[in-house]
């Protein structure tokens, strides 16, 4: 199964190489054939990468321990689940899981673009293929995912202990579909680069897909942070860790990008910004890759060190070169049809907005990278801690706030002064209302006053928003409110949908202030039958407690959980020991409210003098990040929806085509 | 060229990027460390002019972790192979920490002679791939790197 494994791989690299050649020569003769063979190729090597992923599936499976591959990240005692997200535990699988993403949303373009963008697929598919056969090359020569051992162990090492955790099968997957994700508005842009088609079809066709991997690059990032809140020693749900960072950049970026397309859309502007956020995001995406694997920065993430890092550099450079050369030869084309003439207008926020995100998105790329520039230049390795990525996003998010509370209630165009005062009059009493209310409430963080009441403002900007529009459209159909605004938000999802995702960002941005501003903790050594507190909560150590079962032997605390006098509940922190040898891993145990979460870690226990070390914190608002996660993921999806405007035009820009060709 | 923006705008996106420069050179200031391996740290020579404040990286001595009674954290020895600097961190450990853990520490040197960390992270010692390939043994690699689980270092409650 392993050989034939390799043998897909091989083939498939075949298949992909030709796919580009076939693609660029079809382009360049305009021969159709060639062209259809290349888009077959596609599917031909999706088909074989699918091969390949099962049979790695089944060697793990089926324990077969004479893979390097399987012994290092499988074990016989390995619950399925684990087995299963093996795939993506080392770095020759996930690289092959990566690969796997990108061919098979390969094979979706080509498929769902047979008929339509005929003059861009060409060099999309080329694009697109000349990624994934760097990738296969990568997987065939240099990580290879079926490489034999000498000789059969008895057992594999099994998967890191800590990457044993449900959310194993959800973030890496998360976050690899929104980064290869964006490699496809990448391939769109290159593509309407070469051919010099540069009106809005490169886009358009590809905006959905943009928010698809936008959404699972923010959803990756925020199951991160969820998974390093619950695990211990990955620094709470938020570290600065240069792989977090490597998410985060070009989620910032994509941001910005979804934002200024809207312009682009509307006014024909800002059309190098945008092709240059795209291929921005692409680039960072593969240095994201790039510092995960690499190891060149030291970060809790990358395991291990390894070769790859010199290959993926040079084929960052490659790609760098070819779009930012691609870009300024066709500069001369992309002059904006209309003039940014009106300082009160949503294109000028637009444009703010813009510079805030690209900004952060530099201060984070510059605040990773900077240990590899200081030791470039002056010899010497300087870090930048985690007060550099908070003073400098801190302010950006405020400011970033404040736009998501402005510039909803700002026209397109020329906004009047006056209107802007009148509909801001209300979430402005709100955002008072809010200071004064904080202060009254014993709240003296500066901090954590400003996030407050800003977000305040931005509730109730949006939640206006809404209501003026229902009251609007309740006015032109004379229908109830109801049925005024279901009609309203159907009909404009993407708006509607961008302010959901806009609550569920402040709903974040709440959760992140409560939980670093007001963050509580303590630390006891306790005999059975003694207690300790923090905040509200009071902790009685009843007993030790331990448990068994194939893979693993639990020892964990248990603890009686006193809010006031009345009992809440029993928390068992403790260390999961696994049978095959590895580190012990701790087990916090979390009682979760909407008020805050109780936090405990078992880091000691005594059996001479019966004393367990306990830690606990106590960490207010901190669920609103993940409930705000949610509300964010909804947003997205209504925003993705069909709008019936979408769809109208999409007929126009077929009967274009369909007459286009005719003449 | 005809003005293409008003100039409102050209002021404010000015004030915008003036502010990010001004963050950034604030917020650089305090939070540059230097990162250093034991031999460098413990070199008179070594450069001191970003402050107290040094990030540290080698790999735990073996059989040095000596967990602090009644709290979390411990002492333990780094080392760079060539020179050993004691360590104390006074927090939770994390899963990784064990003997031959590469650990990177960061905060002072006290005035005994001791490495007082404000934070810790420490990566396995990579017994998956290079170390498996020379002794050819899974399992005995595994044991080795982590000598009757860890609880001889006491890194786990017994």
């Amino acid at each position: 199964m392993a050989d034939f494994g390799a043998l897909c791989l091989f083939v498939a690299l075949a298949t992909s190489g030709w796919a580009v050649l076939a693609s660029y020569n079809g382009w360049r003769a305009r021969l159709g054939e060639l062209v259809l063979s290349a888009e077959r190729a596609v599917y031909a090597t999706w088909a074989l990468v699918f091969l390949a992923v099962l049979s790695l599936q089944y060697c793990i499976f089926t324990d077969q321990f004479d893979l390097e591959y399987v012994a290092s990240y499988s074990n016989r005692a390995l619950p399925r689940l684990y087995k299963f997200t093996a795939l993506w535990g080392g770095q020759a699988g996930s690289l092959l899981f990566w690969l796997f993403i990108l061919v098979s949303y390969a094979s979706l373009i080509v498929l769902t673009n047979r008929r339509r963008n005929r003059s861009l697929m060409p060099l999309v598919v080329t694009t697109l293929m000349v990624v994934s056969t760097f990738f296969l090359g990568l997987v065939s020569f240099m990580s290879r995912p079926f490489v034999r051992l000498a000789f059969m162990p008895e057992d594999g090492n099994g998967l890191n202990p800590q990457l044993q955790n449900p959310f194993m099968a959800i973030h890496p997957p998360c976050l690899y579909l929104g980064y290869v994700g964006l490699t496809l508005p990448f391939a769109f842009a290159i593509a309407a680069l070469a051919t010099g088609r540069l009106d809005d079809t490169w886009f358009r066709t590809t905006r959905r897909w943009t928010i698809l991997s936008w959404f699972f690059l923010g959803t990756g990032v925020l199951l991160g942070g969820w998974w390093a809140y619950v695990e211990l020693g990955w620094g709470g749900y938020w570290a600065w860790d240069p792989v977090e960072n490597a998410s985060l950049i070009p989620w910032l970026t994509c941001t910005a990008f979804l934002h200024s397309v809207m312009i682009e859309e509307r006014k024909k502007m800002l059309r190098v910004w945008n092709l240059s956020l795209v291929i921005m995001s692409f680039l960072l995406s593969i240095l994201g890759t790039f510092i995960t694997r690499s190891g060149v920065i030291s970060s809790v993430h990358s395991f291990t060190k390894s070769d790859i890092g010199p290959v993926f550099a040079a084929f960052l450079g490659l790609c760098t070169l070819v779009s930012v050369g691609l870009l300024l030869y066709r500069v001369p084309m992309l002059q904006s049809e209309h003039r940014l003439d009106s300082f009160v207008s949503r294109e000028s926020t637009f444009l703010f907005n813009n510079l805030l995100l690209v900004g952060a998105a530099f201060a984070v790329l510059w605040g990773t990278l900077f240990p590899i520039l200081s030791e470039a230049v002056r010899g010497v390795k300087i870090t930048v801690g985690p007060p550099f990525f908070n003073e400098v996003m801190v302010p950006i998010a405020f400011a970033l706030v404040t736009l998501a509370g402005i510039c909803p209630v700002i026209a397109w165009r020329r906004a009047s002064a006056l209107k802007l005062v009148e509909k801001i009059q209300v979430p402005f009493w709100a955002l008072l209302g809010a200071v004064a209310a904080l202060l009254l409430g014993g709240v003296r963080d500066v901090y954590a006053i400003v996030s407050f009441s800003l977000a305040t403002f931005v509730i109730a900007t949006t939640v206006m928003e809404f209501w003026w529009g229902t009251r609007s459209r309740q006015r032109v159909t004379g229908q109830n409110a109801g049925s005024a605004f279901l009609s309203l938000v159907d009909r404009n999802k993407r708006r509607y949908g961008g302010f959901v995702v806009h609550l569920g960002f402040i709903l974040i941005v709440i959760g992140v202030t409560g939980s670093t501003a007001f963050k509580q903790e303590s630390t006891a050594s306790l005999r059975r039958g003694e207690s300790f507190s923090v905040g509200r909560y009071r902790m009685v150590f009843e007993d030790m407690v331990s448990q068994e079962d194939a893979n693993r032997e639990f020892m964990g605390a248990r603890l009686a959980v006193y809010d006031g006098q009345s009992r809440r509940g029993t928390l068992v922190p403790g260390q999961n020991f696994y049978k095959a040898g590895q580190n012990p891993s701790t087990e916090v145990d979390i009682r979760y409210t909407l008020r805050d979460d109780l936090y405990l870690i078992l880091t000691g226990f005594d059996p001479q003098e019966g004393r367990a070390t306990l830690k606990a914190y106590l960490n207010p608002l901190v669920n609103w990040i993940w409930i705000g996660g949610g509300v964010l993921i909804l947003g997205a999806w209504f925003a993705m929806l069909p709008d019936i405007r979408d769809r109208r035009r999409d007929a126009e820009a077929k009967l274009r085509e369909v007459e286009s060709r005719a003449a | 060229m005809a003005q293409r923006v008003s100039r409102k705008i050209v002021i404010t996106v000015a004030l915008i990027v003036t502010g990010f420069a001004i963050l950034f050179s604030v917020g650089l200031k305090g939070s540059l460390v230097y990162y250093l391996t034991v031999s460098e740290f413990l070199d008179p020579a070594r450069q001191t002019d970003l402050g107290d404040n040094f990030r540290v990286n080698g790999t735990v001595e073996a059989g040095s972790i000596k967990r602090l009674e009644g709290a979390p954290g411990a002492r333990f020895v780094m080392t760079d192979g060539a020179r050993t600097l004691p360590v104390v961190y006074r927090k939770e450990l994390p899963d990784t920490f064990v003997d031959g853990a590469e650990t990177v520490v960061e905060g002072s040197l006290g005035p005994d002679g001791t490495f007082a960390a404000s934070t810790l992270l420490a990566k396995c010692p990579s017994k998956y791939e290079a170390q498996n390939r020379k002794t050819g043994n899974y399992k005995k690699a595994a044991d080795q790197d982590n000598p009757a689980g860890a609880q001889e270092t006491g890194a786990a409650p017994r």
